[in-house]
């Protein structure tokens, strides 16, 4: 430990055997092959502090449960120590911060104050009741991150929370819960946003940001958008009653969860799994059945995977409940049902549409039953009806007088 | 109405195979559709899509032929006639379905005894006819918002964005396959409620007198 607390960064991972060009290209594609111990952070940051230069950024909570943070704890490489101290200084960051009280939101200010810092939001942006849903420190958290946001160079939005508003902005919302993109056009502030999706957002895509800030962007917001391969998306708020336009990674969300799941060879081969437990599960057949929203969602999960790259959700078992799409809970519930259910509101409640199809196909099966029942009873079948001698029309039209 | 002849001056040899491949089409397209939507039995996915992906491409360049052809086939625009004029004729308004409308409708709801005058296609029949033409191309629209290699084209993502995402687009191809469903009912059930001579023309282009 002694060599590591005296050491530059670089020097670190040589002694892990990674050299630093390709520590950074493999940041850069936000590859997983290996995980640096937290003990050893205290020893990085000692080495980092006395080169490296840090890029100020905040880490701010909205309406979120913190699975995003909890998400980035489990980041592969660099590990979450190395990007707090390597590559971003994050100089607010509720979970994981030393600092606390008044000097925790002195640090919001300094960072504020100083400029060309990122920011990263976490969780809904909290609408209801005024704003008064969320409250930080006696101030509403709309207010915290208008004021961040408009000083930032550039925003990620993390989880679906901070995308769209979430599973916080699923019917009904009463919180209030929107997305950031959403908020900054209610209050005019043109920060440019990239959302990550899912909840919880995958720890590499955050870091693969950060490193396609700092290093492949050089800190520079125009040249950033420019040179990331974004793909536009656009969606209603309903909570604004407002169009909303976002900006993702297009190699996050280019492709769906079917395209590339590795169960899709059995999806073609129509081999599923009909029930959970059963014999065909255990074959690792495909979930389509039970419910995966895999072919309608879009993003990379099969590919970068989770927890360091060891699974994810279809790979141990669970359909795809479609975290990566936009008012995923809504869109996507009930999460083993192929369809999402329509919420009719009322007693009906919410209904499948195969139900619906169903009951209108049989009344209408009846109804024509019925009908034909009545064409009998009419004698109407066989030859059909005596036609008219004249339209109903021109009969009226005589006995009024006919033309003038 | 029924006790008309029905000639197959009514409908042509090339409608009777359009009609031919309409009813495969859309068997099949149903047929798989379902068995997309959920798979009922094992081991058919990748030919029930294929399926779906061939029926629906020939369904498609069948309707395109049958509106073009519209304009240049001669038909009967009378039941019970030989007399024959362009086929676009039946689909335009027509001087005997004048002031039918409300009339066609009184007919089936039984408040009249009557049958109505009408032309070769009446009112009703004529506007339900006509609807299943943009239905049609309204549905493939919905499809190619869904199928993986068109879904990110500009037009189609307009539409999927439109409708508030792609489960809600699956949702709506999904009900309008009922709609096609309750089109066929209906259309299978008024076409032969008197009797199965307007069968025997259209699928057996047999002839039938009285």
């Amino acid at each position: 430990m002694a060599q590591e607390a005296h050491g530059a960064i670089y020097d670190l991972l040589a002694v892990r055997g990674v050299s630093r060009r390709d520590f950074m290209k493999y940041c850069g594609y936000v590859a997983a092959t290996l995980g640096l111990s937290e003990a050893a952070a205290p020893q990085i940051a000692a080495a980092v502090e006395k080169g490296a230069k840090l890029k100020p950024a905040l880490w701010l909570n909205g309406g979120s449960c913190t699975g995003c943070t909890e998400s980035m704890a489990q980041v592969d490489t660099p590990d979450v120590a190395t990007i707090v101290l390597e590559l971003l200084s994050l100089n607010y960051f509720e979970t994981i911060m030393a600092a606390a009280g008044e000097q925790a939101e002195k640090n919001i200010a300094d960072t504020i104050a100083a400029g060309n810092y990122l920011l990263i939001y976490e969780g809904a942006v909290m609408m209801g009741e005024d704003g008064n849903t969320l409250l930080v420190n006696g101030h509403k958290g709309k207010d915290i991150l208008e004021e961040a946001a408009a000083g930032a160079q550039a925003i990620l939005a993390v989880g679906a929370c901070a995308v769209d508003g979430g599973w916080i902005y699923a019917h009904p919302n009463p919180a209030g819960g929107i997305g950031v993109q959403s908020f900054l056009d209610s209050v005019k502030v043109a920060t440019p946003v990239v959302n990550l999706p899912c909840c919880p957002t995958s720890p590499e895509w955050v870091v693969a940001m950060v490193v396609q800030w700092l290093l492949v962007a050089g800190d520079d917001p125009a040249v950033f958008l420019e040179k990331t391969a974004l793909l536009e998306k656009k969606y209603h708020d309903n909570y604004r009653d407002a169009d909303v336009s976002l900006l993702y990674p297009e190699y996050i969300v280019g492709s769906t969860i079917h395209d590339n799941c590795p169960r899709r060879g059995h999806f073609e081969n129509g081999e599923f799994v009909t029930e959970f437990g059963s014999e065909e599960e255990a074959k690792g057949y495909c979930l389509y059945k039970v419910g995966c929203k895999g072919p309608q969602t879009y993003t990379q999960c099969p590919v970068t995977r989770w927890n360091r790259s060891v699974s994810w959700c279809v790979n141990s078992g669970a359909p795809c409940i479609g975290c990566g799409g936009l008012n995923w809970v809504d869109n996507n519930a009930p999460f083993f049902k192929r369809l999402s259910s329509i919420q009719m509101g009322g007693s009906l409640g919410n209904v499948q549409p195969g139900s619906v199809g169903a009951v209108v196909g049989g009344v209408a099966a009846a109804a024509l039953v019925a009908h034909g029942l009545g064409m009998k009873a009419a004698g109407r079948i066989g030859d059909g009806p005596p036609i008219e001698e004249m339209k109903a029309y021109d009969r009226k039209r005589m006995a009024k007088g006919g033309d003038k | 109405m029924s006790s008309q002849a029905h000639y197959r001056e009514a409908h042509p040899l090339v409608f009777v195979i359009t009609h031919w491949i309409n009813l495969i089409c859309m068997i099949m397209l149903a047929f798989s559709g379902f068995y997309i939507h959920y798979p009922f039995f094992d081991g058919f996915m990748g030919v029930a899509r294929g399926m779906h992906f061939v029926a629906m491409f020939v369904i498609l360049i069948n309707l395109t032929f049958r509106v073009i052809a519209a304009f240049f086939v001669k038909t009967a625009t009378d039941l019970g006639s030989r007399e024959v004029d362009t086929d676009i004729k039946n689909w335009l308004p027509q001087e005997k379905n004048k002031h039918q409308f409300f009339e066609t409708v009184k007919y089936y709801l039984f408040l009249r005894k009557e049958g109505v005058i009408s032309a070769k296609y009446g009112s009703l029949q004529k506007i339900s006819y006509l609807a299943t033409v943009p239905l049609t191309y309204l549905m493939a629209y919905t499809g190619f918002a869904l199928y993986g290699p068109t879904a990110d084209w500009g037009f189609f993502m307009w539409g999927t964005e439109l409708v508030g995402g792609p489960m809600n687009m699956r949702i709506i191809h999904y009900f309008m396959m009922w709609v096609f469903i309750l089109f066929t009912m209906v259309h299978a059930y008024l076409a032969n409620i008197y009797n199965f001579a307007p069968s025997k023309i259209i699928f057996l282009w047999k002839e039938t007198e009285h």
